[in-house]
């Protein structure tokens, strides 16, 4: 996940990363971590300190000012079995939403050319 | 191959959806226009389902059910027996390659149980002895270091490098990410490739050109073996 700033609300940070500030701490799925103190009164997001409690490396590229945020990590790949949000493009770069195949089975391959 | 599963299985309620994690979406046109797929075919070019359903090297799939709940986790998705793993080793053959087809018959051959655990699961969904609970898949998903979410950073910026045309520093950042989560081919076989294919060229999958990076898909298969080159489906 490449973020352009560090200055994130709670709602920016769960669009770029599915993890929602809730009263019990950061959620994603059925999953939550107390993460104290990261958050101000204005809805401002410590991301630094959030990457810090999820276990997200947070790692800068000086030469081009932006940062880009691991995954949650210390468990499995998987922190919640709920899919998260997906959207995609096909080859013709039209976007593909996941979540518009429920009601049905998935089997979601992946491949590539290489 | 699954374009023709996806037909098979369409009536009983199951989409195929494939997702070609290339980041030059046009080296993927070519298979995705030959197979003609009527199923969603997708293009990942950050390998964003890497960290987002911990696929690591291809071919990999996870099971969705109706709900949008992972029923297994990413796990190889081979269903047709592999023809490498088939041929014949002779002694005429030059060493290197008899040692890479050795090593090719000890990947676990799991196509026809996948296959047919696939069909099951589109005939009985939940009923499926292979369709696990919430709690299974992730406990069966691969584990998550703090080294591997970093290669994911890494691998990421080669990517926001690349993109830039800074190659060099690309290298940097995809040689940091290999580093970092070795048992991750996608991250691998992605910068490989870029160095071993000539300009315009379908994608090299030998990957053999390896003076960047100081390998070769050859050397790293060999080194890994054949036994652990894939996340075997455990049915």
């Amino acid at each position: 996940m490449l973020l352009t700033t560090l200055d994130m609300t709670a709602g920016s940070f769960e669009t770029a990363t599915g993890w929602a500030a809730k009263p019990e701490g950061m959620c994603k799925g059925d999953a939550c971590v107390p993460a104290p103190g990261t958050m101000s009164p204005t809805g401002a997001l410590d991301v630094a300190a959030v990457a810090d409690r999820l276990g997200m490396a947070l790692v800068a590229d000086e030469k081009s000012g932006v940062w880009a945020l691991g995954p949650e990590s210390g468990g499995r790949a998987l922190t919640t079995a709920v899919v998260p949000e997906i959207e995609l493009p096909d080859v013709d770069g039209n976007p593909f939403n996941l979540s518009t195949m429920h009601g049905r089975k998935v089997l979601l391959v992946a491949w590539a050319s290489w | 191959m699954w374009q023709a599963l996806h037909e098979e299985l369409e009536p009983l309620g199951l989409s195929i959806v494939t997702v070609a994690l290339d980041l030059d979406p046009e080296k993927a046109r070519t298979w995705i226009d030959a197979a003609s797929p009527t199923h969603p075919s997708l293009v990942d070019s950050h390998h964003r389902i890497d960290e987002l359903l911990g696929i690591s090297n291809v071919p990999m799939a996870v099971w969705i059910d109706e709900m949008g709940t992972l029923v297994r986790p990413a796990e190889g998705a081979s269903i047709q027996p592999s023809q490498l793993a088939a041929i014949e080793i002779t002694d005429e053959m030059p060493p290197k390659m008899q040692a890479v087809l050795r090593e090719f018959k000890q990947v676990p051959d799991t196509a026809e149980a996948y296959r047919a655990a696939i069909i099951d699961w589109a005939s009985r969904g939940a009923d499926s002895p292979y369709a696990m609970s919430p709690d299974e898949v992730i406990a069966a998903s691969q584990p998550r270091s703090a080294d591997h979410s970093r290669a994911a950073a890494c691998f990421e910026l080669g990517i926001h490098a690349e993109q830039r045309g800074d190659h060099e520093a690309a290298i940097i950042w995809w040689k940091q990410a290999h580093e970092l989560f070795p048992e991750n081919w996608t991250y691998k076989r992605q910068a490989w490739t870029i160095e071993s294919t000539p300009d315009g060229a379908d994608s090299d999958k030998a990957q053999e050109v390896q003076e960047v990076y100081g390998t070769s898909w050859s050397e790293a298969f060999l080194a890994t073996g054949g036994a652990n080159y894939t996340v075997a489906p455990n049915l």
